[in-house]
């Protein structure tokens, strides 16, 4: 940058005790330097000077300064902070899940019915310990006998018979309890064996996704008087370890079936066919919570990471080789779940010691379930079979079932229908407080950093993931719900991962120094040094000037 | 040498040999064009011709020739490339355009050198300026200048612009205000940092009035010519709306030299600076780099008043350093205006060192860009200190042509110090 300064080389060649541009030294005969002064500067030049400094100082001033400051400002778009806050520590929503149960007793006076439900209700509220679920029994219509009422959660069929029995309908949400004639309370009493009985069939129904809702806000920051109390601990303990085998969720899940065998055989398989029979049912029963993508791969000559005629505990970490198997972490953004069936005579030592394993114990020692990952199975062939056919996959693909209901994080116990719409509730009530404690988080960092940029898009996003959580929390436990909370899960990942503002995180005060400095230090000396002789001389003309006044009003 | 002894044969010989050589060159070394047009040294993405072709392509195909942000050039060439028949099939079409361009320059050249500018102006004449050149030997030196012949063989559409700015002041020098605003118009439609010279190139039209309507007043000039230059100029951004049916034109072109989007490496000083900035920063030291490169205008013009040309001179050095895409054919530009200067060569002092540098960094620039992209045992940083060192060589030519030119300024003033050694203080 050696041209950087010629122009005010040259103004700042003119000293103002020596307002000459140059000064020669001569060389007399005898080699001694003698100095002449110079003349003194012609007012031409002094004004020429001062024009040039000017020009070079508007420049920095009128249009430097301005885009320094327009350039280089934080633009930080104001958030609704108090209220994101509010939403992390819970203050903003008490997620409260209306259970509505409807009973239909067709065969009862509709006075015993109320009666029944009366005493019910109380049973329950007594059982009861957690206001956050609530269950609310009502009457159905005798009209819609037929049907179960879609509005409720759980229909319970009374039909007269011999013993006091309960059976979960299979494909629908209803109970069937049977009740002996004389069990019907009558008006005056206070308690029946009855109602008791239904409530505690309604209340072990339910005990598991009570126990996973109040799980879940006891992990997140939810103030203690909406926190249910009494969670034991190895209640807590497998409930942690469900969820965090659990996938994280997402709208759409990869599953992806892939066949491994260490030799040439078998080279194919009728997994189309199998997984129609043995998987879709579950697959299209989850389709109101999530969409599946399916592909299927086989890979001949594939060598396991462990090659262990027995597997302990710790080989099955380690049996996937992960860096020959292609086995894609995920396809077009959706979560990748992976099946794998390998074909070798390999089985395991200890089968899994973790109660919860939904396989049978013969499957077990086949199979193993990898936390947020998948499923193998082990399956032995003879060595000459050419062609799996679908009633071979059978039992894998049936173990991948139960294995995938856990791996979406579906409740254990219960008829499936139950469990389904338990795990929309559980997943809306997941959703919600993720998407709150990430609004909190974001809230925390933008006071925490105040040099940190806030683009407009950030904010659009908060003001979104508002939005959509008042309407969720509104609407909690039914299927709108679960749309908006997942809306405001997905705004608010956005408007925390926002790519500029966190290019910005880690730049301290300090390092601008040593942005600016290198090139406009050497810009800057030049215009400063100009500016300050120039300063001075023009004081220096002043006073001359103020004291040859002086001396000709003097004379 | 007096340049009023040059008979029309030698002018005619001159502009002949240029002319040959460039075909011959061409003709007999079909490759060597090619291998110029891919160079960094010449093309740059706001001049590179095959860019050019690559807009004309999608232009005659009537897509909007900034479609896929290859092409950067302003939207009247595209008319006047795709009247000459294709490259492709006739080349030699294509290379007389330019070998005429570069006639035009020379003539240009040759004018403002009999002129007699350089040596005294309106207000100031120098007593060495019996000693220079003549206008035959500096159109020569710019004709058989190598960096011009590459760049003419490159296709640069530099050329254009070049020829703009020169045929400009020479209009200016001989009195004709209009012409040189017009063909600064131009020049600044091509390239846009040719209206930085706007401010000296009023002045030395105002100078070089014809008596005879002569405007005595500076600011009503000044604001003549301001008005036909942004006249002209918009008349000429409406003829490009209308062939390119938008305003896409602005952005592609002017925005890409003002934001710098393409970081295509060049012989200039941006491209690594911005390459490493941060990008919070970018936005920032854009404005630095172009007010930086902006400032020296106004300095310049009020300290060098007397002779505008000098202004211009140094001006179009600055630039070749200093602007966003430069290319040897700024240089070469620079180059053509300071043998104009003959009369003050004996004030430099540093012409050995800045020859000498500029001619290593000829050499290595070259060589280095090869061991950074081709044979990879370099890296960026090989390219980018050869360019600094071309720059260093430039800024001390710069420099020592301003003092000379100054000192030669204050010998006038101080008749006693002729041939005394002076240094600043």
């Amino acid at each position: 940058m050696s041209i950087q300064q010629p122009s005010p080389d040259n103004e700042a060649a003119n000293p103002d005790e020596n307002p000459v541009t140059v000064t020669e030294t001569a060389t007399t005969k005898n080699g001694a330097p003698t100095k002449k002064q110079p003349p003194p500067e012609k007012p031409s030049d002094v004004r020429r000077r001062s024009h040039i400094i000017l020009s070079f100082w508007l420049i920095v001033l009128c249009l430097g300064l301005p885009i320094w400051w327009k350039t280089t400002t934080i633009y930080r778009a104001d958030l609704p902070l108090q209220e994101m806050l509010d939403w992390s520590d819970g203050k903003a929503c008490r997620p409260v899940f209306p259970l509505r149960i409807s009973i239909q007793a067709n065969g009862l006076q509709e006075q015993e019915a109320q009666n029944l439900l009366r005493l019910t209700q109380h049973a329950l509220d007594d059982l009861n310990d957690f206001s956050g679920h609530h269950l609310r029994l009502g009457l159905a219509a005798p009209s819609t006998s037929d049907h179960y009422d879609s509005e409720s959660v759980l229909t319970i069929r009374l039909l007269p018979g011999e013993t006091t029995t309960a059976k979960f309908d299979a494909h629908e949400p209803v109970l069937d309890i049977t009740y002996p004639p004389n069990s019907i309370p009558s008006h005056t009493s206070s308690s029946s064996p009855l109602a008791t009985y239904v409530a505690g069939q309604l209340r072990s129904a339910f005990a598991e996704e009570q126990a996973t809702i109040s799980y879940l806000l006891s992990t997140n920051s939810v103030p203690s008087d909406h926190r249910p109390q009494g969670l034991s601990s190895d209640v807590a303990d497998s409930l942690a370890k469900r969820t965090t085998r659990a996938l994280k969720y997402a709208p759409t899940y990869h599953l992806t079936f892939s066949l491994f065998t260490s030799g040439p055989l078998p080279s194919s398989w009728d997994i189309d066919q199998a997984i129609e029979e043995y998987m879709k049912p579950v697959l299209n029963v989850l389709s109101p919570i999530h969409n599946f993508t399916i592909d299927t791969q086989v890979q001949l000559y594939a060598t396991p990471g462990v090659q262990n005629q027995v597997l302990n505990k710790e080989d099955l970490s380690s049996f996937i080789n992960a860096a020959e198997w292609p086995l894609s972490p995920s396809i077009g953004g959706a979560p990748t779940v992976n099946f794998i069936v390998f074909i070798g005579n390999q089985t395991i030592a200890v089968p899994s010691q973790d109660p919860d394993e939904g396989s049978a114990p013969g499957s077990a020692s086949h199979s193993w379930l990898i936390p947020q990952w998948g499923t193998v199975y082990l399956l032995p062939l003879p060595h000459d079979t050419t062609h799996l056919s679908a009633e071979a996959l059978k039992q894998p693909l049936l173990t991948f079932t139960s294995h995938l209901l856990s791996l979406t994080g579906t409740p254990q116990s219960g008829s499936l229908p139950l469990r389904l719409s338990t795990l929309a509730r559980i997943r809306s009530a997941d959703l919600l407080l993720r998407a709150s404690s990430t609004l909190g988080s974001l809230a925390r960092l933008a006071l925490a950093l105040p040099s940190i940029s806030i683009p407009g898009r950030v904010a659009d996003g908060v003001t979104k993931t508002i939005r959509h959580l008042r309407l969720a929390c509104e609407t909690l436990g039914g299927p709108e719900g679960l749309a908006h909370a997942r809306i405001a899960e997905a705004e608010a990942e956005r408007a925390f991962f926002e790519k500029s503002m966190v290019g910005q995180l880690y730049f301290p005060d300090e390092h601008k120094v040593a942005v600016y400095l290198p090139l406009l230090g050497p810009v800057a000396v030049p215009l400063v040094m100009g500016l300050l002789n120039e300063l001075k001389a023009w004081r220096k003309r002043r006073r001359e000037a103020a004291e040859a006044g002086k001396e000709k009003k003097r004379e | 040498m007096d340049g009023a002894q040059v008979t029309p044969g030698q002018t005619a010989g001159l502009y002949t040999g240029a002319a040959v050589l460039r075909l011959a060159i061409a003709t007999l070394l079909p490759a060597l064009p090619d291998l110029l047009t891919g160079r960094v040294e010449i093309s740059t993405p706001v001049t590179s011709f095959k860019r050019l072709q690559e807009g004309l392509f999608l232009y005659n195909h009537n897509v909007s020739p900034y479609d896929g942000g290859v092409y950067h050039q302003a939207p009247l060439l595209l008319p006047l490339f795709s009247l000459l028949p294709s490259f492709t099939t006739l080349p030699i079409f294509t290379y007389l355009l330019y070998i005429a361009v570069d006639l035009l320059s020379a003539s240009a050249l040759w004018r403002i050198a009999d002129s007699g500018e350089a040596g005294s102006s309106a207000l100031f004449s120098s007593p060495r300026r019996t000693k220079r050149w003549s206008g035959f030997v500096i159109a020569a030196v710019f004709l058989f200048n190598p960096f011009t012949v590459a760049t003419c063989l490159g296709r640069s559409t530099s050329v254009f612009t070049t020829y703009a700015i020169l045929h400009a002041i020479a209009k200016a020098v001989s009195g004709a205000p209009f012409g040189a605003m017009a063909a600064l118009s131009f020049a600044s439609y091509l390239s846009m940092y040719p209206l930085l010279l706007l401010p000296p190139l009023v002045l030395l039209s105002y100078d070089r009035q014809r008596p005879e309507r002569a405007i005595r007043s500076v600011a009503k000039f000044a604001a003549i010519c301001t008005a036909t230059v942004a006249g002209i100029l918009a008349i000429l951004f409406q003829m490009s709306y209308f062939l390119t049916g938008s305003w896409e034109f602005l952005p592609s072109t002017y925005g890409v030299q003002l934001t710098l989007s393409d970081l295509t490496p060049n012989v200039g000083l941006w491209w690594y600076f911005f390459i490493e900035m941060f990008d919070s920063f970018r936005s920032f030291f854009l404005a630095v780099f172009w007010l930086h490169l902006s400032s020296y205008v106004g300095g310049l013009t009020v300290r060098i008043r007397r002779q505008p040309l000098v202004v211009l001179t140094l001006l179009l050095g600055i630039l070749a350093i200093f602007k966003p895409y430069p290319s040897i054919g700024d240089t070469a530009l620079f180059f053509a205006l300071v043998p104009l200067y003959r009369h003050v060569f004996p004030l430099m002092r540093y012409t050995f060192v800045s020859a000498a540098v500029i001619l290593y960094a000829t050499c290595l620039g070259p060589a280095f860009y090869h061991l950074w992209i081709y044979a990879g045992s370099g890296n960026a940083n090989f390219f980018y200190a050869i360019t600094l060192v071309w720059n260093l060589g430039l800024s001390l030519l710069v420099c020592d042509l301003m003092f000379a030119v100054l000192r030669d300024e204050w010998e006038v003033e101080r008749p006693e110090m002729v041939g005394k050694e002076a240094r600043q203080i």
